[in-house]
C-alpha cells in the first residue's frame, strides 16, 4: 500500500488538516471524519471552565482512528516551542510535535532561526519533529540534518489563500530532501492539493481552506479526493510539457543527417 | 558493501530523462537542442568554463580493455618529477589557463598518494583551481588532498553494467565495481567539493548508461546537498592498442543525450574534452555544454617538452591553440572564462559547526 | 486557597471536571498520578492548558 510514512507511523491519508477557525467544535470533527484524515494538528490554550465545549482532547479521542500532532503556535522562541511541545506530549501521548514559530502576529511567517534551534532540541529528545517552514532548500536539509521526521515548507502565508506561490522552491526542496516534504500553509482550493501531490509531495497540511468553507464538510471530502487523486497522477508518471520554439536558424545542421 | 545500491536500479530518478533519450526524428533533435540552449543561457549566461589537463604519470597497474596506459601495452612509462610538474604549469599559465586537472593511472609504487599529493600542493601554489583524476582513494586520503587545495575529483565509474565492468577490467585494483561506484561519495565526505563523474560511452548499451548516469548525479546531489556535481561524456576513440567499442555511439546521440541531461539537470556543468572535434565541441557550446577542456596534452610531459613526450592515453580530437579554441567561442556570442574562482575559497567543506548561542 | 492545598485541589475549584488538562507548575509538568500529592506554595505559577483548535 501506499502510505505515508512519518518515523514508525504508517497514514493511509495523505490529507492532514488543521483544527482552527472552524464555526464550531461539531462542524470541525465532521469535517475531520468526511476528509478520511488520520492526523489531526491542535494547539494549546488555556483551560478555560467557560469554554469546556472547546476541548478536542476528549472528542477526538473518541473519534479513534486520529493521530494527534500538536503545534507550538504561540510560541516566539524556541525555549517556548520546546516547553509546548513537553507539554503537549504529556498532555496528548503523541510523539508527533509541529514545530511552528511565527514571532510576528500579522503576517505569521515561520523563524527559520529559532525553529532550527527548537527542532536540534526536540528531534534529540525523541519527538517527530515536523518543522513548519518557509520554502528555503537550504534551511530544509538543515533540518533534515538535525533528525527531523519531515518538513513543512509552505505554500503561502497561513491564511492568504495564494495557493502554491512558493512552487519553484518546493520543487527544490522536493528533489534535495530524504525526508517526506509537507506543504502547509496557504491552500485555498483542492486542485492545489492535487497539484502539490503531483509535484512530489509526500501529504499536505490543509486548516483555513476547509475551515471557512461554505460547506466545511464537503469541502474536506474534496480535499481528500483531490490529494488521493494528485497522489495517483504522480505514481503513473505526468507528461512532459512540450519544449520552447525552435529557434530561426537550426542549432543541429553540425551535427550532420541520420 | 556487497549489494548493489537501490539508487542504481531506480527509475523513478531517471524517468523524466528517459523518453528524451529514445532517437526520434531531426525535427525532435532540434527542438531539443532549442530548449536545451534557453536552459543553459538561463542558468549559466553565456559563459563556457575552460581547464587543462596534466597528466603527472602514465604507470597503471590496472589491465583496462579499452585504455592505452593498460599495463600490459608497451608504452614507455614516465612520471613527471616535481621541477617538471612546476615548467609545465609554468608553460600552462602561459597560455592563460587557471584551472588543471592532474592526472595519473591507478594507484602505483612510481605515482602513489604521496606523490600525488605534492603535485597537488605544487599545482595549488600557481592555478586558482586544482582538480585530479587519479585513483580511489580512502576518506582520509581525500581529506589530505583538500587539505592541500585540491577542489575538485574526476572518477568515471567507466561502465554502470557490473558484469561487462568485469569483463573489461581484467586485473588490478580496478576490478572492484562497488569500490568504484562509491568513490565520489568518499571524496565529498573528505571535504573535496566538487565530483565530476561519467561513463566512457561505447563500452556498453548508452541508453542504460545514460540512464545510470542521471540517477548517480541525482542520488550524490540528494545525499550531499553542498556538494557541485558535474558530469563529462568521454567517449572511446582510437588509440595506440585498438579497442574497438561494443557499442560506439554517434554525434547525434551524444548530442541528444547532452540536451536530455541539460533539460533534466539544469545546474549540473555538463564538460567535453578534445577527444571531440572542433566541429562537435564548437556545435554543442552553449547547447548544454558549460565546460571544456582546451589546449590538451595527453602525454606525460606534453606542455613543456612535447617532442619526447611518448605516447598518449587517447588521441586528441580538437588541437586548436587556447587563442584559437577562445575566438572560435566568441564567435558564437560565448564567452570563454579561465578563472572562475578564487583560492581564497579552497579549503576542505567543514563539518557543522554550531550556531553561536 | 486555603494553606497546603494540592494540584489537585486547584483543578477541582477550577472546575475541569472529567476533561483531560496539563499541568505546569513553576516550569515543570506535574503528571496526573502526582496531581494530588504535589502542594502548592505561595507565588507558585500554575498553568493549566488543554488542546484547542488552531492549524
Amino acid at each position: 500500500m501506499d502510505s505515508l510514512k512519518l518515523g514508525p507511523y504508517e497514514f493511509s491519508s495523505r490529507l492532514i488538516l488543521g483544527t482552527g477557525k472552524f464555526s464550531s467544535t461539531r462542524r470541525m470533527l465532521d469535517a475531520i471524519k468526511a476528509s478520511g484524515t488520520q492526523l489531526v494538528t491542535v494547539a494549546l490554550r488555556r483551560f478555560n471552565r467557560e469554554q469546556a465545549e472547546d476541548d478536542l482532547l476528549g472528542p477526538l479521542s473518541e473519534m479513534g482512528g486520529i493521530t494527534l500532532m500538536p503545534n507550538t503556535s504561540g510560541a516566539a522562541t524556541a525555549k517556548e516551542a520546546v516547553r509546548a511541545a513537553h507539554i503537549s506530549r504529556e498532555l496528548s501521548g503523541s510523539p508527533f510535535v509541529k514545530v511552528e514559530i511565527h514571532p510576528n502576529p500579522h503576517h505569521l511567517m515561520p523563524d527559520p532561526i529559532e525553529t532550527w534551534e527548537a527542532c536540534r532540541i526536540l528531534a534529540g529528545e525523541g519527538f517527530l519533529v515536523m518543522p513548519y517552514i518557509p520554502a528555503d532548500p537550504v534551511l530544509a536539509r538543515r533540518l533534515e540534518e538535525v533528525g527531523c521526521t519531515s518538513i513543512m515548507p509552505l505554500g503561502s502565508a497561513i491564511g492568504s489563500g495564494q495557493g502554491l506561490s512558493t512552487a519553484g522552491m518546493l520543487k527544490i526542496i522536493i528533489r534535495e530532501s530524504s525526508i517526506p516534504v509537507i506543504v502547509d500553509a496557504g491552500l485555498r482550493a483542492p486542485s492545489e492539493a492535487c497539484a502539490a501531490m503531483e509535484m512530489g509531495c509526500e501529504a499536505v497540511l490543509v486548516n483555513s481552506a476547509v475551515a471557512v468553507a461554505g460547506d466545511p464538510m464537503a469541502m474536506a471530502s474534496a480535499f481528500g479526493e483531490a490529494v488521493l487523486a494528485g497522489r495517483r497522477a504522480w505514481h503513473a508518471g505526468i507528461m512532459q510539457k512540450s519544449g520552447s520554439a525552435v529557434a530561426t536558424s537550426p542549432l543541429t545542421s553540425f551535427l550532420g543527417t541520420d | 558493501m556487497n549489494s548493489l545500491p537501490a539508487w542504481l536500479t531506480d527509475r523513478r530518478l531517471s524517468a523524466d530523462i528517459a523518453p528524451l533519450l529514445v532517437q526520434g526524428d531531426g525535427a525532435s533533435l532540434e527542438r531539443l537542442a532549442a530548449e536545451a540552449q534557453a536552459i543553459t543561457l538561463r542558468r549559466f549566461g553565456r559563459i563556457v568554463s575552460l581547464y587543462a589537463p596534466l597528466y603527472l604519470s602514465n604507470f597503471c597497474s590496472s589491465g583496462c580493455a579499452y585504455c592505452g596506459f593498460a599495463s600490459d601495452r608497451k608504452t614507455p612509462r614516465r612520471r613527471l618529477e616535481f621541477d617538471e610538474i612546476e615548467k609545465e604549469l609554468a608553460a600552462m599559465k602561459a597560455i592563460g589557463i587557471g584551472d588543471v586537472l592532474l592526472l595519473t593511472g591507478e594507484r602505483t609504487g612510481n605515482a602513489g598518494f604521496d606523490y600525488l599529493r605534492r603535485a597537488v600542493d605544487t599545482a595549488a601554489k600557481v592555478m586558482p583551481r586544482v582538480a585530479v583524476e587519479a585513483f580511489p582513494m580512502t576518506v582520509a586520503e581525500y581529506r589530505g588532498l583538500a587539505e592541500s587545495g585540491c577542489t575538485g575529483i574526476t572518477i568515471y565509474q567507466e561502465t554502470y553494467d557490473p558484469d561487462n565492468y568485469r569483463e573489461l577490467h581484467r586485473w588490478g585494483p580496478k576490478r572492484d565495481f562497488l569500490e568504484r561506484l562509491e568513490t565520489p561519495e568518499r571524496a565529498l565526505q573528505g571535504g573535496i567539493r566538487t565530483v565530476g563523474i561519467g561513463a566512457l560511452l561505447g563500452l556498453s548499451e548508452p541508453v542504460g548508461e545514460a540512464l545510470a548516469v542521471v540517477r548517480h548525479v541525482r542520488h550524490l546531489c540528494r545525499t550531499y546537498w553542498k556538494a557541485g556535481i558535474s558530469v563529462s561524456f568521454p567517449r572511446i576513440r582510437p588509440q595506440d592498442g585498438g579497442y574497438q567499442p561494443s557499442h560506439p555511439v554517434d554525434d547525434r546521440f551524444l548530442a541528444r543525450m547532452i540536451f536530455a541531461f541539460r533539460i533534466g539537470m539544469p545546474d549540473v556543468d555538463l564538460v567535453l574534452s578534445t577527444r571531440e572535434s572542433p566541429r562537435f565541441r564548437d556545435g554543442m557550446a552553449g547547447l548544454g555544454i558549460t565546460r571544456m577542456s582546451i589546449a590538451s596534452r595527453t602525454t606525460v610531459g606534453g606542455y613543456h617538452d612535447p617532442e619526447n613526450a611518448g605516447t598518449s592515453q587517447f588521441e586528441v580530437s580538437d588541437n586548436r591553440s587556447a587563442q584559437e579554441f577562445c575566438s572560435a567561442l566568441r564567435s558564437k556570442e560565448l564567452e570563454p572564462v579561465f578563472k572562475n574562482w578564487d583560492p581564497a575559497y579552497n579549503g576542505p567543506i567543514c563539518k557543522e559547526v554550531a550556531p553561536c548561542p | 486557597m486555603p494553606e497546603g492545598s494540592s494540584v489537585a485541589d486547584l483543578l477541582e475549584l477550577a472546575g475541569t471536571g472529567r476533561q483531560q488538562v496539563a499541568v505546569v507548575l513553576n516550569e515543570a509538568i506535574v503528571r496526573p498520578e502526582n496531581r494530588a500529592t504535589t502542594l502548592l506554595k505561595e507565588n507558585d505559577q500554575v498553568d493549566v492548558l488543554v488542546f484547542a483548535g488552531g492549524g
